[in-house]
């Protein structure tokens, strides 16, 4: 010890750090110091967040999946039967379509009969578009190789130029659709996925199949130059009211229920899994508060405050929600890929993770880890100094 | 003024900055105990305790194991209250103070008697911990704990963790810790308890200078006598009552 005290020049500590310790530094440290707790905790923050992202995602890939359908025609909007349990169960009879088709404002309407099959393991949820082949150019189809079906050919069929290109078909093959063998007289693009992934045959055939007749699922409207779009969709609601216009994929939930449900039921499952989230963080930060009463109190006896201590357990809370926010959406991603390759699920889920999926995950991190952390941070605040240093 | 330690003391102005932040009036005790109670369950741990420390006072508290001596002191700490009584300081009771944790971090410098030093932390972290709150910045809260690990002779410890090191130095760092902020009075309880006779020296020797050339007030708990004696008055509690 220095008994002819001069003051020191300040000089690079024996740890070789000159930097002073910051407040952010403290529980950056804290954090490292105790790594397998900060990792566990971070995990059980992760898990939820995985999935409360990989329930977001999937909902919104089956919503966009499903509202594709909408998009499949070149149209201004679409009109289904209104509040169907799925959209395939629409019923738009030929009597509504030609309804529609007169409409004021209205260019065109062609009704369109979409039905599912299962054409093997890996594609349980093939489309078939029903149309008829004058319709085609005004629902958006373009015919890019061999040509477009007869109106009563019963065993011609088109396809969209992905699922020809994924089946390794083209003009002149032989399909099986449904027990029925299929020429392949044409392949066509609309532009978009859904319907390029599709197949289109003539609408009596499929009506006929499917034990529809004079019925069609849904009818693409395209308005006149310089009419209310509007206008036109409340003329048609008013003088159909079992029918409902959808524009845009958020307007589908207006046609199908399923949709709705899968929305409430997403909504619910996030919940539950935030609430288990929060209790399971809110065990573990509870545990840690008990193993550091004594430094909390230690910390409380050299002078800081409640608001500091506060400040330093929910700071803590804070980074490993980071942390788990990170982990969340890697597990989120790492499940979501695996799912779009589960047998029942390929070519239904289309994952797509989006900006808002990872502030999603940042939000649900956050709120999970200073919620689970505000009782064992009050706690801690509210120690008394002396009663915690008495503690072993 | 008895002083019982051999080491020398350089006489003259200090080098570093040690020293009381406010001082009370001549007449207004620094510390004061008033008629305090403190009773854990049935036990009591101070019987109606009357002391009061001068500004600039060196006070030594002795007595046996369980008289209440490290009470007393945590009392002065504002870390315990009394079951009945009061404690004031500069006249005022801590009771009626409204940021105690202020006063624990600049008023009163704390040395507890089992170090209670942050494990996870190095020797300098643990002293920069004690400097949060205050006027000072992250530059100047380092360069302030590496002057006072020098000035203990500390400067090869400050990146050592306290199970890297030995009970005397972990005492030098709590010690250095507790003059982070200069406050105006040292509370030490058993300041010397794990120290061999010349460290033991040497901490009495900082105390002895820091009382002398700094006017820092300072209540020390210790059951050896001969560190007791180093005081300008030496207190005796026996069974929680001062005789």
């Amino acid at each position: 010890m220095q008994e002819n005290v001069r003051l020191p020049t300040p000089q690079i500590g024996a740890n070789g750090k000159s930097a002073g310790l910051s407040f952010v530094g403290l529980i950056v440290h804290n954090l490292g110091t105790r790594r397998v707790r900060t990792a566990l905790t971070a995990l059980a923050v992760a898990i939820a967040v995985m999935a409360v992202v990989t329930l977001g995602v999937l909902t919104d890939s089956l919503k966009s999946s499903a509202a594709e359908v909408l998009s499949a025609g070149n149209a201004d909007f679409t009109v289904a039967q209104k509040s169907v349990s799925d959209l395939l169960n629409s019923v738009v009879t030929d009597t509504q379509v030609a309804k529609i088709a007169s409409t004021p404002g209205v260019a065109s309407a062609v009704g369109v009969l979409v039905a599912t099959i299962k054409l093997d393991p890996a594609h349980p949820l093939f489309l078939e578009i029903g149309i008829t082949p004058e319709s085609l150019s005004p629902f958006g189809v373009h015919v890019v190789a061999g040509r477009a079906y007869d109106a009563t050919a019963p065993d011609e069929v088109m396809l969209g130029w992905q699922a020809a290109d994924e089946f390794g078909k083209k003009v002149g093959s032989s399909i099986v659709m449904d027990g029925n063998r299929l020429r392949v007289v044409g392949i066509y693009s609309t532009g978009q996925v859904f319907a390029d992934s599709a197949s289109m045959m003539p609408l009596a055939i499929l009506q006929a199949r499917e034990r529809k007749p004079a019925t069609v699922t849904l009818t693409v409207v395209r308005v006149t130059k310089g009419a209310s779009i509007e206008g036109v969709r409340r003329a048609i609601e008013q003088a159909n009211p079992n029918l409902a216009t959808v524009r845009s994929a958020t307007e589908y939930g207006r046609v199908d229920r399923n949709l709705q449900f899968l929305g409430a039921a997403q909504t619910g499952a996030r919940i539950i899994a935030l609430v288990i989230g929060v209790i399971i963080v809110m065990n573990t930060m509870l545990l840690s508060f008990v193993e550091r009463i004594r430094e909390f109190g230690v910390l409380r006896a050299i002078g800081w405050s409640r608001s500091r201590l506060l400040g330093l357990v929910l700071g803590e809370a804070v980074g490993i929600s980071f942390l788990g926010a990170g982990l969340g959406v890697g597990f989120a991603f790492v499940l979501t890929w695996g799912l779009q390759r589960f047998s029942p699920l390929r070519g239904i889920l289309q994952a797509q993770f989006t900006a808002e999926e990872f502030w999603t995950a940042l939000y649900a991190a956050i709120f999970i880890g200073v919620l689970a952390a505000l009782y064992p941070s009050a706690r801690a605040a509210m120690l008394r100094p002396g009663a915690s240093l008495r503690r072993e | 003024m008895t002083h019982a330690t051999n080491a020398s003391i350089e006489q003259g102005e200090p080098q570093i900055a040690l020293g009381m932040n406010a001082e009370a009036p001549a007449s207004t005790p620094v510390l004061e105990a008033v008629n305090v109670d403190v009773v854990y369950g049935e036990f009591y741990a101070l019987v109606a305790a009357n002391l009061s420390v001068a500004p600039g006072e060196w006070v030594a508290v002795t007595g046996p194991s369980g008289s209440g001596k490290s009470t007393l002191l945590q009392l002065f700490a504002a870390v315990d209250q009394p079951t009945s009584g009061s404690v004031r300081f500069q006249g005022v009771d801590l009771a009626n103070r409204r940021h105690l944790d202020r006063y624990r971090r600049i008023e009163v410098g704390h040395v507890f008697q089992l170090h209670n030093l942050l494990p996870h932390l190095d020797a300098k972290r643990n002293i920069e911990i004690a400097m949060f709150g205050t006027h000072r910045g992250r530059q100047a809260r380092s360069d302030h704990a590496t002057e006072l690990l020098s000035l203990f002779e500390l400067t090869a410890q400050a990146g050592h963790k306290p199970p890297e090191m030995s009970g005397g130095e972990r005492q030098r760092v709590a010690i250095a810790r507790a003059l982070a902020n200069n406050p105006a009075v040292i509370l030490a309880d058993e300041p010397t308890g794990s120290l061999d006779p010349e460290g033991a020296a040497k901490i009495i020797t900082v105390f002895d200078r820091l009382h002398r050339t700094e006017g820092t007030t300072i209540v020390m708990v210790t059951h050896d006598s001969e560190i007791a004696s180093a005081a300008d008055r030496v207190i005796q509690l026996e069974g929680g009552r001062i005789t």
